[in-house]
């Protein structure tokens, strides 16, 4: 039976669900229960109860989109800060996509610190190293744009669902964004004024990410602004 | 100023602030109250003032020190040289290590260590103003600013003091029934299964004793629990309540 | 342990700056929100609790009875110590107070000190012998940035709140304290000078410089920090910001 609704605000330890449910993200189980685990909102799928946190550091998973810094320079590549517990590791044969000499060239040129680039987490493995790939197109060093920060419990909610946020982000004042699962975001357009604009509607979205109609809120607020 | 010990602490069944031997103090807790931090709270109880903060998990340095399959838990407890009487100079003594050592042991049975290898969880405990219970109130703190910062967890850790005074069983010990009281007793516990993390005592009990004290310390942590609740849902549910 | 910044962050702050603007769209001398809270703490004779922005300081002064220095043995004692605690930043290590910490309070003594705020004269109980130290404990609990106009604003609100010790040997009718001295540090960021610099652009400026300045405008206390320079006439800028929103600080107290 279950414990709680839907989108209900729940606190680490609260009894969710007993008998015939799963334990998704965000809970554990205890004699045969399932609990929550975190502070945040539940959310019931059939018979998956998980509980969204609304809070909390971002931990790699492969095939994650993220932006990192690079904070250091190896002898075969980069050390990247994906705001984190755990750092990424990025091959200088893998951004150059093909083979370098380390010892004749100076892969500083590529990337040094401070850079921050687009990647994809290729591999995790079970010591929590972290592969990361700029193979796709789009990925790399990023050099112009705006960067922001936020929590990356909240970025889910700047995506969306099926992307309707991002879309709604990206058409209404003619910016691309980039999206690192990391909490980092990328915003690129021709009108600062228009950035700005993403940059205060992203603040917004993290703010009051555990609050619903947000969506219509954003796309009332930014074509308000047309 | 010296003050000497009082003649009695207990006067017609009511302690030296007039409360009742079961008696909690009033007890404030708010989460979320620093901007730097990854967690954090703040707690009130009688004229303790207490901040707690979380960082991480975060990478953990020196390199040597990691734990290749678990995430490393650290404590600090420490108390601002304003905080007592007596000025107290800056810097961790004994006590502060002692103390900070039991704290750890208290909050590490709730924490998902292993989902976290290599990395550190850093939890910061200052005493801004001391009332005696620093380290259970700490504690209770501590356990709201790691929920705060979103590490998974599977209670909170609450922690009252609880003791003797006048022959007199009592709960949550102020600083005159610390100072000049028969026995002092910290305890945490994990609420939903009482399960106890913390316990130490100086003093005497007989075991009749040491038995309603921990009783009474049950209801106090009870009562507390639901402050710490508290806490973690008001800093969503006002906006939520806005919303209905 | 050093901030991480991104190139991409950074060129956009030096950019903003050259234009006269800030990241959070503050004019070049205005602060954020100053709010200034006394008698925080009950076990301390004065406190206050200062917010600037997001920075939070917090400062306790507690008098106690001391011996006096040889060569002063009718002055009282005054003693600054900052924590740079690490539950304020991530940066911050536990440990004893680093270059930075001492920095900071000395810093802010030379601030109190060099002003003569307190007539430390006043507080000699018997000469030679025993005179009243009154110590100034700076505890940084949330740290973006200015630490030391918080500081030095919270260390002085919190003196005006001292209510004298319950002593036989106290015999003033209260603490004595007169002028306010007010700290304003400037920092410079592409060339581009400003106030009360919140984290972000302190990571990147290149050089700060700090001024105490008195009601009537004299100064008695500076100091320049970073690693970059300053131009003599930017000397003379910085004074003008400091006296023009030290005014403006020196009001909250």
């Amino acid at each position: 039976m279950l414990f709680v609704g839907n989108r209900e605000l729940v606190v680490p330890g609260k009894l969710l669900a007993e008998g015939d449910y799963f334990a998704g993200e965000g809970t554990f189980i205890e004699d045969g229960k399932v609990f929550s685990a975190v502070v945040g909102l539940t959310e019931i799928r059939e018979k998956n109860v998980s509980v969204i946190s609304l809070q909390g550091r971002y931990i790699p998973r492969r095939g994650d989109r993220v932006i990192g810094i690079v904070t250091d320079t190896h002898p075969y590549g980069w050390t990247l800060d994906l705001n984190s517990p755990y750092t990424g590791n990025l091959m200088a044969s893998e951004l150059a996509g093909r083979k370098v000499d380390v010892f004749r060239e100076d892969i500083s040129k590529l990337l040094k610190t401070g850079d921050a680039v687009l990647a994809e987490v290729k591999e995790v493995d079970e010591r929590w190293r972290v592969q990361l790939s700029v193979g796709e197109r789009g990925l790399g060093k990023i050099r112009e744009g705006r960067l922001v920060e936020i929590s990356p419990a909240k970025v889910p909610r700047v995506i969306g669902r099926k992307g309707s946020m991002l879309k709604i982000l990206q058409d209404t004042t003619g910016c691309r964004l980039e999206v690192g699962l990391n909490g980092r975001i990328l915003i690129r357009g021709k009108d600062p004024a228009k950035v700005n604009e993403v940059v205060e509607a992203i603040l917004l979205i993290e703010r009051e990410a555990h609050l619903s109609g947000l969506t219509d809120k954003i796309k009332a607020r930014l074509e308000g602004k047309k | 100023m010296e003050t000497g010990k009082p003649e009695r602490l207990i006067v017609n069944g009511r302690r030296l602030d007039g409360r009742r031997p079961d008696e909690l103090r009033p007890l404030r807790i708010k989460a979320g109250v620093l901007k730097r931090a990854d967690g954090s709270a703040y707690i009130e109880l009688g004229k303790n003032k207490i901040l707690a903060a979380v960082y991480g998990p975060k990478e953990m340095h020196p390199r040597h020190l990691q734990q290749s399959d678990v995430a490393v838990l650290r404590c600090r407890y420490n108390m601002a040289p304003f905080s007592v009487e007596e000025r107290k100079r800056p810097g961790p003594d004994r006590r502060s290590m002692e103390i900070s050592k039991v704290i750890r042991e208290a909050l590490e049975p709730v924490l998902f260590l292993h989902l976290y290898p290599r990395a550190v969880i850093d939890v910061f405990i200052e005493i801004l103003q001391a009332d005696a219970g620093t380290r259970t109130a700490g504690i209770t703190a501590a356990s709201v600013a790691l929920a705060d910062a979103g590490i998974p967890m599977r209670d909170l850790v609450t922690g009252v003091s609880a003791g003797k005074v006048d022959g007199t069983v009592v709960l949550d010990l102020m600083k005159e029934e610390d100072q000049w009281g028969e026995a002092d007793m910290p305890v945490a516990v994990m609420p939903r299964k009482k399960r106890i993390t913390l316990l130490q005592m100086d003093g005497n009990f007989t075991p009749e004793e040491f038995r309603q004290a921990l009783d009474l310390a049950f209801k106090g942590i009870d009562l507390i629990y639901e402050a710490q609740k508290e806490a973690l849902r008001e800093k969503y549910l006002p906006s939520l309540e806005e919303e209905k | 342990m050093k901030e991480l910044i991104s190139s991409v962050k950074k060129d956009y702050l030096l950019g903003l700056a050259l234009q006269g603007k800030r990241v959070d769209g503050r004019a070049l001398d205005q602060y954020r929100e100053v709010s200034v809270e006394r008698g925080v703490i009950g076990t301390a004779q004065g406190s206050a609790l200062v917010k600037l922005g997001n920075t939070q300081v917090m400062v306790g002064v507690k008098l106690q009875k001391g011996e006096p220095f040889p060569d002063t043995p009718t002055s009282g004692i005054l003693v600054v110590n900052a924590e740079l605690l690490p539950l304020a930043s991530p940066t911050f290590e536990p440990g004893p107070p680093n270059e930075d910490a001492i920095e900071l309070a000395r810093v802010v003594d030379r601030a109190i000190r060099e002003s003569q705020m307190i007539d430390l004269e006043k507080l000699c109980i018997k000469e030679g012998e025993e005179v009243w130290a009154v110590f100034i404990d700076i505890y940084v609990l949330d740290h973006d940035g200015n630490l030391i106009d918080a500081s030095v604003l919270a260390s002085v609100a919190a003196l005006y709140d001292v209510k004298p010790p319950v002593s036989e040997e106290w015999t003033l009718p209260e603490f004595p304290v007169s002028k306010k001295p007010v700290a304003v540090t400037v920092v410079k960021l592409n060339g581009v000078m400003m106030v009360d610099a919140c984290l972000e652009e302190e990571n990147i400026a290149e050089a700060r410089l700090t001024i105490s300045t008195l009601e009537d405008g004299s100064i008695c206390a500076m100091q320049k920090g970073g690693s970059g320079f300053f131009e003599r006439e930017e000397l003379e800028k910085a004074y003008e910001l400091a006296r023009k929103c030290g005014e403006e600080l020196r009001k909250k107290l």
